[in-house]
């Protein structure tokens, strides 16, 4: 066992339907990818470590629903969230306008210290005669202008799908900078470790 | 027509639950709340939610809240606060926590100890003698009294045997205080203590059957999950937990939809229609909340104050209970119970802390015991946080634990009698409010009418009542968060100790030595 210093940090996967946020979870937790992977329905939840030279964060991740039909869920994922990955389609220009929406809406909801990442996804679908694409400059000069970190990815291929998830684990800020007066306080409890039964539980 | 097989009105804790609970089942939920948060009124709002939250009670005759009343200080960022309309605490050995481990809730909040429960008597503040250490070391009980508590904490951990019950039945739905009195001569003083601290108990007349199910409750919550009988989940509790459930729903597949009124109900053809004018069918049941008011209610009173309260709490932690019993404020008949939180909760910012006060006494009189209470507990902290002592500390306020001097919260019992504070307490914001109790009236088979549960700042109770909704559609509560889940990560468990473990490992206080001494070695007797 390393004696590394563990972090959970929150994520949130944000991005219209059928982008490939499922998929880019797979493919960090999993080193895995599905052709036809079905449409997330309300979200689910995935735990996967990374491990930087001098501690391993934990992400715990919301991967939300393009779908989600009343935008009920996202608000709640994103409001305790330390990072999110704001995921497009670079051969589907409509859902960059979406994540524009998705960026605005969590600096304006989001806690002020939540770290950004925007992803245009499917790049190995973005050869010359595939129809329209976002450009790489158009997304960088989104991600300038926001402070967003910003990747290209294929969770097809696998590339750069890791990266996004170590370059999030290198901006959070070291739990010690973090706050000073967090420091002090014990961890918080893990109610996944078994409770001392007492002795004395006759009744 | 769209379709589901159970509609659920409302996000409050209860219903929250039971909407996971049905959708790990399969069974097909919509989940619709009228306002743009979860919760409903246990939820956790940000200062500025609050100040909405004020206009819109204030515009609805039919919501329970009542007499709302909000004051904000022009110079803080309302955005950094978040407040519980309904706080609460976990004890450790509890059906909540049972819960939240089964249905793995835990995994979506930061849970949080909470050793310190306070006792205001006479002018004075006390820390609990709730360990049989506290109670061997506490110079100011006799031994008689000494004798007494341990005979029946010995008692209560095993109440509910079969060569107890002779013990208590008669005084079954008597008040307690008269129980402890004559079975066990325990004097009023301490029993305050054992009833209202420790057992968290509101009424002066608080059954004997309630009141010993309580006590024994915080005993036996004790370490369970470290030394400390308590604990809070950060950023908030009832309605922090209430979104986990709906997160858990929701990845159990069950649908929410949030601002969303319901405007009719129509039982014959079992639909509703929503404020856009959605119809919607339910093939099974449809859970809505009652609007009929009973005659219980709970007076509060939040304030935001510019201290820091550490005094109040213990090491490393950032939050207490502090009771005011019966007839320490003018005469209140009920007790004043009062949540802090303090910064590391994630409820306000550093250097402050928020206060939650409560009771069940009605009208005025609740009203002026509110503030009574929070004039008591300003001067309290002010003279806690005074640097230059005008009153010494004397030798009895400083307990040697180990050899280590140990500022007891016996500090706290300096008579505030003569006490003038220097500064006053700054209030950056102060929120009063009454909630009435609502009753469950049946309408019609296929309609489950649910009743609000705001009269206790523990979830006792909780879990009862979302597993009896839950029975009342599935026909029994055997499957209630019985599910095998897939994504099992078996390797984090065994990985963390339960913290009180750890004090061996991750300790830089010098309490190592300390024997852990809980009430589980009482029964070994
Ligand atoms: C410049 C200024 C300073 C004030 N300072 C105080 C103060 O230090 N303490 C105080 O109790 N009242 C203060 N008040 C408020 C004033 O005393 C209230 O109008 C009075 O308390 C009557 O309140 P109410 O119960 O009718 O309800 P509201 O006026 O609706 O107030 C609701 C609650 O908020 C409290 N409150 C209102 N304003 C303040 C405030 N500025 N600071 C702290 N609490 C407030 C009230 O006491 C009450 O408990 C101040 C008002 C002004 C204009
Ligand atoms: N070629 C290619 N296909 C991809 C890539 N990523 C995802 N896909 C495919 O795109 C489809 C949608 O992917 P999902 O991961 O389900 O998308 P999502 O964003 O989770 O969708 P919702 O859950 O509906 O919000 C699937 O058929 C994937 O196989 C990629 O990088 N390249
Ligand atoms: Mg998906």
């Amino acid at each position: 066992m390393d004696a590394k210093p563990q972090t959970s940090v929150k994520l949130v996967l944000l991005g219209e339907a059928a982008v490939g946020k499922s998929s880019l979870v797979l493919r960090f937790v999993s080193n895995e990818f599905q052709e036809h992977k079905e449409p997330t329905i309300g979200a689910a939840f995935l735990t996967q470590k990374c491990q930087l030279p001098n501690r391993t964060i934990k992400f715990e991740i919301w991967d939300t629903a393009g779908q989600e039909r009343f935008a009920s869920l996202a608000p709640m994922y994103y409001r305790n969230a330390q990072a999110a990955v704001v995921v497009y389609d670079v051969t589907k220009p409509a859902s960059f306008v979406k994540a524009r929406h998705w960026v605005s809406e969590l600096h304006a909801q989001a806690s002020p210290d939540i770290v950004i990442a925007l992803v245009g996804n499917k790049v190995d679908l973005a050869s010359d005669d595939n129809g329209p694409r976002v450009a790489t400059a158009e997304g960088q000069a989104l991600a300038d202008d926001e402070g967003l970190l910003f990747l290209e990815t294929s969770a097809k291929t696998g590339s750069n799908v890791q990266e996004v998830f170590t370059a999030l684990a290198n901006k959070l800020p070291e739990p010690a900078a973090a706050s000073a007066a967090t420091q002090e306080t014990p961890d918080h409890i893990d109610l996944s470790a078994a409770p001392n039964k007492q002795a004395n539980c006759a009744c | 027509m769209e379709e589901y097989d159970v509609i659920i009105y409302g996000t409050d804790l209860v219903q929250s639950i039971v909407g996971a609970a049905l959708s790990w089942q399969g069974v097909s939920v919509l989940h619709v709340d009228k306002s743009p948060y979860y919760g409903g009124a246990s939820a956790t709002l940000s200062l500025t939610e609050i100040k909405q939250w004020v206009e819109s009670n204030n515009n609805d005759p039919s919501s329970p809240f009542d007499d709302v009343k909000l004051y904000v200080s022009r110079n803080i960022d309302t955005s950094k606060y978040s407040i519980d309309l309904s706080p609460r605490i976990i004890f450790s050995a509890s059906d909540f926590i049972d819960l939240l481990r089964t249905s793995r809730v835990y995994r979506y909040l930061t849970i949080k100890p909470l050793t310190m429960f306070h006792t205001y008597k006479d002018d004075f503040f006390d820390k609990l003698a709730s360990t049989k250490e506290d109670i061997f070391t506490d110079q100011s009980i006799t031994v008689q009294t000494k004798r007494a508590l341990l005979k029946f904490m010995r008692f209560v951990l095993n109440y509910q045997s079969e060569s107890s019950l002779p013990i208590w039945t008669d005084f079954k739905n008597r008040p307690i205080a008269e129980f402890l009195q004559a079975k066990f001569k325990i004097d009023p003083i301490y029993s305050n203590e054992l009833v209202y601290t420790l057992g968290l108990c509101p009424a002066l007349a608080t059954p004997t059957s309630v009141g010993l199910h309580r006590i024994k409750k915080y005993l036996t919550s004790m370490g369970v999950f470290g030394s400390f009988p308590a604990m809070f989940s950060l950023h908030g509790g009832p309605g922090e937990i209430a979104q986990g459930f709906c997160r858990s729903g929701a990845v159990g597949g069950a649908v929410y939809r949030l601002h969303s009124d319901v405007s009719s109900v129509d039982p014959d053809t079992q639909s509703i229609v929503l404020d856009d004018g959605t119809n919607i069918k339910y093939r099974e049941k449809l859970v809505i909340p009652s609007q009929q008011q009973g005659s219980r209610e709970v007076r509060r009173l939040v304030a935001i104050v510019s201290n820091d309260c550490k005094p109040w709490f213990g090491e490393g932690e950032s939050a207490a209970v502090v009771v005011f019993p019966p007839g320490t404020l003018e005469g209140n008949e009920t007790a004043v119970q009062c949540l802090i939180f303090g910064a590391e909760s994630q409820q306000c910012q550093s250097g402050q802390a928020v206060w939650y006060l409560s009771t069940t006494e009605k009208g005025a009189k609740g009203k002026k015991e509110l503030e009574l209470a929070l004039e008591k507990l300003e001067s309290a902290i002010l003279r806690e946080s005074t640097e230059d002592f005008d009153i010494e500390v004397s030798e009895e306020d400083v307990i040697l634990r180990n050899g280590t001097p140990l500022i007891s919260s016996v500090r706290l019992g300096q008579s505030l009698k003569d006490f003038v504070p220097r500064e006053k307490l700054q209030y950056l914001a102060k929120l009063q409010y009454v909630q009435h109790e609502t009753i469950a009236n049946p309408v019609a088979d296929n309609v489950i009418p649910i009743g609000s549960s705001a009269f206790d700042i523990t979830y006792d109770g909780i879990v009862e009542q979302a597993k009896k909704i839950f029975s009342q559609i599935t026909g029994s509560d055997d499957d209630f968060f019985n599910v095998d889940f897939e994504d099992e990560d078996e390797e984090d468990i065994g990985e963390v100790k339960p913290l009180g473990s750890t004090s061996n490992s991750n300790s830089n206080n010098n309490s190592n030595a300390e024997p852990e001494l809980t009430f589980g070695d009482a029964m070994e007797v």
